[in-house]
């Protein structure tokens, strides 16, 4: 095979506890850093001003919540031969530079398809934890359009929720399982599920606040090329 | 009262979500210390647990070298595991009162009134309210005598330790000098103590016998009917009459952080540092720090080189800043440069250079520099005229200016930020106008540049800060000017660049530095006001917008003499509330460039010049080395 063809990798990972509250950029610069650490040949965009590194998120994650299998993509500079990249090894030594909670759990080659990797995303899994979650949801959603506001910039907008909800698991009380749509087109919001939950399904405001929001899954579009 | 450990995990992400940037909070840092699995397998009297407070908020904090160095120093001994603690944005502030949540430290979420020791790192003296805020919201009585042999050891360090006086009552002892040795000093036998069941009396009696600690309940201060200072005198036995500063003879043999807490947040310095140099060798008059750290130490070529490696492998951060309080003094700063340069690249890591001298901003350093970094470049006249500067002692020509501005506009640089003092000693309307003259010739030589040769724009940021007075410096003596005429000049250099499409002028609220004047060159009376003043409300003082004067200025205009009374000019011979405590240069040296000053005379940088000033006696860095060669420029010196 032809090595110089292998330059793109796409990882998934994990992260919990303390890291589960940085916001988007922080979680960029964090890759970044520890794929420094783990001497990662990283390819870098062109400018002399400011250069970054090619690390691309499928899904930026909200803080507060965690991830179980996030998306990440990411180029390397593969020009120098005597850089010998073992996908394995480096992602062993990648989970060796990371704080420890966050963990890659897989990885692969991935060939560009010609659509960015967030443009290709297009679903999410997501857990709620949360005392009498599920009795709420089932209360919000009975199929009717549900309507809530979102703030933003200072500026009000109404989003519908229900037909941004694929499916949802209601058979434990304190866990709701949610699959919604992600990314650029129909997109959940977790806070506005949650804030619908506390208005509509009567879900405590302190039980939303201190809900565990985790993002089990993000669903990726394969395209052929 | 309960602490952020024992919250179940949902209310602490409610906490969590409640407040902005909740990262300031959750802690898990890369390479932050954790010791659970380990430190407590130890006998209790057999560990140390140190607080490290800093008090403002985590992104300054996070972006302090001295907590990095001091981290490290602590944590790589096995019985003592130091934890960071902040004070809470006033968002998180709230919420940890309304729940009754003791403050605690990020490592373990244990709250701070657990710890044995805390450590308050205070670099500035608006910093001061602060310190109280952290007691209390860690549940730990503020008063020395009000806390019991339960309570931790309160203690404090840092750049203004050298007159903490205001603050005398709050502390059980101040670290004055290099806080490396202090702090194994003071755990070492903190152990002791706790092994041996003895007293926070006893304590502190052994303690005081050593280099650099300062017990203030010890000393004893008596005051003529003026308010001045009479006597301040040892009032048991074991106390020195001096306190004489721990000196780190060798910095090669210091700890370097070379795996430091790399922060998530975007901190305000967001880079690995390494410190190449501590003191100064230069003697500007104004500047605290350019005394009491002295004498300048450098790190050797190999330590620093080492160090880069590391850094660059165990923090994975795209710029390194080489610190010290004067750059470009370095002895091998072009070799350095030179080694470092290529690795940089290779790793995409700018390299920052804060603190550069422009008389020594050379061509070959500017191409240098520029091919790693091409942001704004800062350089500190402090003065807008050659008479003024040469009172002040910031040996530098218009011409340096000039030519360094050149320089660096020929390599790509087209940002230029000014830093100058108003109110110095004997400084006129003409020193004043010599801002904006500056500011043109500036922008004149940018003219002169052929097109080709110069970037399209150029812009120039002019800041300027009101001079302070501040002890141990040859204008400990010198009066602050008054509120009216900081107005005015801060008007008067507005208004001269105010037309200037090419400038931005920045200036400060200068009540702050009024504060910081009073607290600067205070005595043990001001404790009261600036309980009071945290009582009322008053925290973060350094932020303008938490900044109350109409608090300050009611608590301070009610002490005998009022404001006036702190910020006026000193005769030769008051007496100091900080006379007890040797930093190294002697009062006598001080007086002598307090005169020499007065007649815009200069004195020579150490390492041209021995002015034996009394830091000699250390036997170390600089004292001890020949003198280099004059730089070619000559400064005029006498
Ligand atoms: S003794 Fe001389 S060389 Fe040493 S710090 Fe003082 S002036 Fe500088």
């Amino acid at each position: 095979m032809n090595n110089t063809q292998l330059n793109r990798v796409l990882l998934y990972y994990a992260r919990t506890g303390s890291t589960a509250w940085l916001a988007h950029l922080d979680m960029m610069r964090l890759f970044s850093r520890a794929m420094n650490r783990a001497a990662w040949p990283l390819a870098w965009s062109e400018g002399a001003f400011n250069p970054r590194p090619d690390i691309v998120f499928g899904l930026p994650a909200g803080c507060g919540i965690e991830l179980e299998r996030d998306p990440v993509e990411i180029g390397l500079d593969v020009s120098n031969e005597a850089l010998a990249f073992d996908l394995e090894d480096a992602v062993r030594r990648l989970n060796t530079t990371l704080p420890e909670s966050v963990r890659v759990v897989d990885a692969a080659y991935t060939e560009p398809v010609g659509k960015s990797l967030m443009s290709r995303v297009f679903a999410a899994t997501y857990r709620i934890e949360a005392l009498g979650v599920s009795s709420a949801y089932t209360k919000t959603f009975t199929g009717a359009p549900v309507m809530v506001e979102h703030v933003r910039k200072k500026k009000t907008t109404t989003v519908e929720l229900t037909s941004k909800i694929m499916d949802a698991d209601v058979s434990d009380d304190n866990t709701l399982l949610i699959v919604c749509g992600a990314g650029s087109v129909n997109h959940l919001r977790i806070d506005l599920l949650l804030k619908a939950l506390v208005r509509d399904g009567g879900l405590s405001p302190e039980g939303a606040a201190g809900a565990r929001l985790v993002r089990e899954s993000v669903l990726i579009n394969t395209v052929s090329r | 009262m309960t602490s952020w450990s024992s919250l179940s995990e949902a209310k602490q992400r409610a906490l969590l979500r409640r407040v902005e940037k909740p990262a300031r909070y959750s802690g898990g840092e890369w390479q932050a210390c954790d010791k659970w699995d380990v430190f407590f397998h130890l006998q209790e009297e057999d560990r140390i647990r140190f607080a490290f407070c800093f008090p403002d908020l985590y992104e300054i904090g996070m972006s302090n070298l001295a907590l990095q160095i001091l981290y490290a120093t602590l944590n790589a001994d096995e019985h003592t595991w130091c934890e960071r603690f902040f004070e809470p944005a006033p968002d998180m502030r709230e919420q940890l009162i309304k729940e009754d949540i003791a403050l605690s430290s990020l490592e373990s979420g244990t709250p701070l009134y657990a710890f044995d020791i805390v450590g308050m790192s205070i670099s500035y003296e608006l910093a001061y309210t602060t310190v109280l805020d952290m007691l209390h919201l860690g549940k730990i009585p503020l008063r020395s005598v009000d806390r019991g042999e339960r309570d931790p050891l309160v203690v404090a360090g840092g750049p203004v330790a050298c007159n903490l006086e205001p603050m005398a009552p709050f502390f059980d002892l101040v670290m004055i000098g290099d806080g490396e040795q202090l702090l194994s000093d003071i755990t070492a036998l903190y152990r002791k103590k706790k092994q041996n069941r003895m007293t926070k009396r006893d304590f502190l009696f052994e303690a005081c016998r050593l280099e650099g600690i300062y017990v203030p309940a010890f000393y004893d201060v008596t005051y003529c009917p003026d308010g001045t200072i009479d006597t301040i005198e040892p009032n048991v036995p074991q106390a020195p009459r001096v306190i004489q500063k721990s000196v780190i003879r060798d910095l090669n043999n210091a700890k370097m952080p070379l795996a430091p807490i790399v922060p998530h947040l975007n901190v305000v310095h967001d880079r690995m540092v390494m410190e190449i140099f501590r003191g100064c060798a230069r003697g500007c008059r104004f500047c605290q720090a350019g005394f009491t750290y002295r004498p300048m130490r450098e790190r050797s070529f190999d330590r620093l080189s080492d160090a880069a490696r590391s850094l660059f492998q165990k923090t994975g951060c795209d710029e390194l800043g080489l610190l010290s309080l004067s750059t470009t003094d370095y002895s091998q700063l072009s070799e350095l440069l030179e080694a470092l340069i290529p690795r940089a690249e290779k790793n995409h890591v700018n390299l920052s250079l804060p603190s550069l001298r422009l008389d020594a901003f050379e061509r070959d350093m500017a191409e240098q520099v520029a091919t790693t970094r091409r942001a704004g470049l800062t350089f500190a006249p402090e003065a807008g005229t050659q008479r003024l500067r040469d009172v002040i002692n910031k040996n530098i020509v218009e011409e340096d200016l000039l030519q360094a501005t050149e320089v660096a506009l020929r390599n790509g640089w087209d940002r230029l930020k000014l830093y100058y003092m108003l109110g110095l000693p004997t400084e006129t309307d003409d020193d004043v106008d010599g801002i904006g003259y500056m500011v043109n010739r500036l922008i004149a030589r940018w003219r002169e540049i052929p097109d080709q040769l110069r970037p399209r724009r150029f812009f120039i940021n002019v800041s300027t800060s009101i001079f302070i007075p501040k002890p141990f410096t040859p204008f400990q003596w010198a009066e602050q000017i008054s509120p009216d005429e900081m107005r005015d000049r801060q008007q008067r250099v507005a208004s001269a660049l105010g037309r200037n499409r090419r400038v931005n002028y920045q200036w400060h609220q200068f009540e702050s530095s009024v504060l910081e004047a009073v607290l600067a060159r205070g005595d043990r009376r001001l404790a009261n006001v600036i309980e009071q003043a945290w009582m009322q409300g008053c925290v973060l003082d350094a932020w303008h917008e938490h900044f109350r004067w109409d608090v300050w200025e009611t608590l301070l205009s009610e002490m005998p003499g009022g404001i006036s009374f702190y910020t006026r000019k000193r005769p030769l011979h008051e007496k100091f509330p900080w006379d007890h405590i040797q930093i190294g240069v002697q009062r006598i040296f001080l007086e002598r460039e307090w005169r020499r000053a007065m007649e815009g005379k200069t004195t020579p940088a150490c390492f041209e010049q021995c002015s034996h000033c009394g830091v000699g006696k250390y036997g170390s860095g600089v004292c001890l080395q020949p003198p280099r060669a004059a730089t070619e420029k000559g400064f005029g010196h006498e």
